[in-house]
């Protein structure tokens, strides 16, 4: 099957456990149980996104994008070794649904990984000023710094709206 | 985990021959011919699945593996919404090809995917000399990586890479298009690998 041409040739793709610092567009397709964590700078429009697969790393360090305890700090390092200020940062979120209830049993990944986040953001002291997450639905991001850090979400329909 | 090539031949003799069950019943189905691809077997490292799973709009019927193993991993009929909607129309004496993926369509792509799966099974059962079953399906309408990076993140160890095995079904006649993706967890890869061991001497 081919990829979509939602984000081709336009922007640098995030695969699960990965992430992308910079000023240039980037995006995340297909986002399921997994959260696109966003942050962005206005002043120096940059930005940065990593693609969070699981809550808690366990210790683990070689994928610091795929869990959220350590994607947090991943990214506010990179950023801030750009030369952003902590207090010009703020995030978005997206993803985090539950598509296949009957096989995740008591534990919604989705949503485990959107409150850790959450949490995790609050405690830096960063402020979500946006979020599109939970539900059922798959959803494609693109993140564009440039442009005043305007993320468009897709859902699999085709429908897109802006955060 | 890391397969040798004589391994990965392995696991696509046993795609293969579960695929060419399931093309068979998929065949009695739709009361016509349908074409089967050689089964690709590849290890793909998580953060590139989306080069081979795309956000495309599709049909996912998900079946958790069960029976004389441990529960664990998934085998999935994956089929775009187009070619969904094709299949059902065929089975269900319809033409319309423009409008939503209703109910009727749900069920009966349940049923042509439990049919399918547990076809798919029964042939790796007389190689591996157990029994796989697919658990009760569940489905979702969306875009193909959302369900697959769902189904990664919920499977037992925390991995990295997976083994892809992927076969097409191809029915020209009504322009139908489906894959089915095993996506065995390392407990059941390690215990397939081992019976196909007895069968084919050590790997």
């Amino acid at each position: 099957m081919s990829s979509s041409s939602f984000y081709e040739g336009r922007a640098a793709i995030v695969g699960i456990g990965e992430y992308c610092i910079g000023q240039d567009p980037m995006a995340t397709i297909g986002l399921g149980s997994c959260v696109a964590l966003i942050l962005y700078e206005p002043r120096r429009a940059m930005g940065s996104m990593a693609h969070v697969m699981l809550p808690d790393s366990h210790g683990r360090l070689d994928r610091p994008g795929k869990y959220a305890d350590t994607a947090v700090p991943l990214l506010l390092e990179g950023m801030l070794g750009k030369g952003c200020r902590m207090q010009n940062l703020v995030a978005k979120l997206v993803g985090g649904a539950s598509m296949f209830a009957q096989f995740s049993g008591n534990l919604n990944i989705g949503d485990r990984n959107t409150r850790t986040l959450r949490s995790l953001l609050d405690d830096a002291g960063i402020q979500v000023v946006a979020e599109l997450t939970g539900g059922n639905v798959g959803r494609s991001v693109v993140f564009f710094p440039r442009e005043g850090g305007r993320v468009t979400v897709k859902r699999a329909d085709g429908t897109c709206c802006d955060l | 985990m890391q397969l040798t090539e004589v391994q990965l031949d392995a696991i696509r003799e046993l795609g293969n021959i579960g695929a060419a069950h399931a093309a068979t019943t998929l065949s009695q189905m739709l009361m016509c011919q349908i074409n089967m691809s050689v089964p690709e077997v590849r290890v793909v490292d998580i953060g590139q699945i989306y080069d081979y799973i795309g956000d495309e709009y599709s049909a996912m019927v998900v079946f958790q593996l069960q029976g004389e193993i441990e529960p664990g991993g998934y085998i999935v009929l994956l089929v775009s919404r187009e070619s969904a909607l094709r299949l059902t129309n065929t089975m269900l004496g319809m033409s319309d090809t423009d409008r939503e993926f209703g109910e009727m369509d749900q069920s009966a792509l349940l049923e042509i995917g439990n049919i399918m799966i547990s076809a798919f099974l029964d042939g790796t059962a007389m190689l591996l000399g157990i029994v796989m079953l697919p658990s009760p399906p569940e489905m979702a309408i969306d875009m193909a990586h959302a369900g697959m990076e769902s189904l990664l993140a919920t499977m037992d160890a925390d991995i990295d890479e997976v083994i892809l095995f992927r076969t097409e079904l191809m029915d020209e006649e009504h322009m139908v298009n489906s894959d089915i993706l095993f996506l065995p967890d390392t407990r059941t890869l390690i215990d397939i690998l081992r019976l196909l061991e007895n069968v084919v001497g050590p790997m």
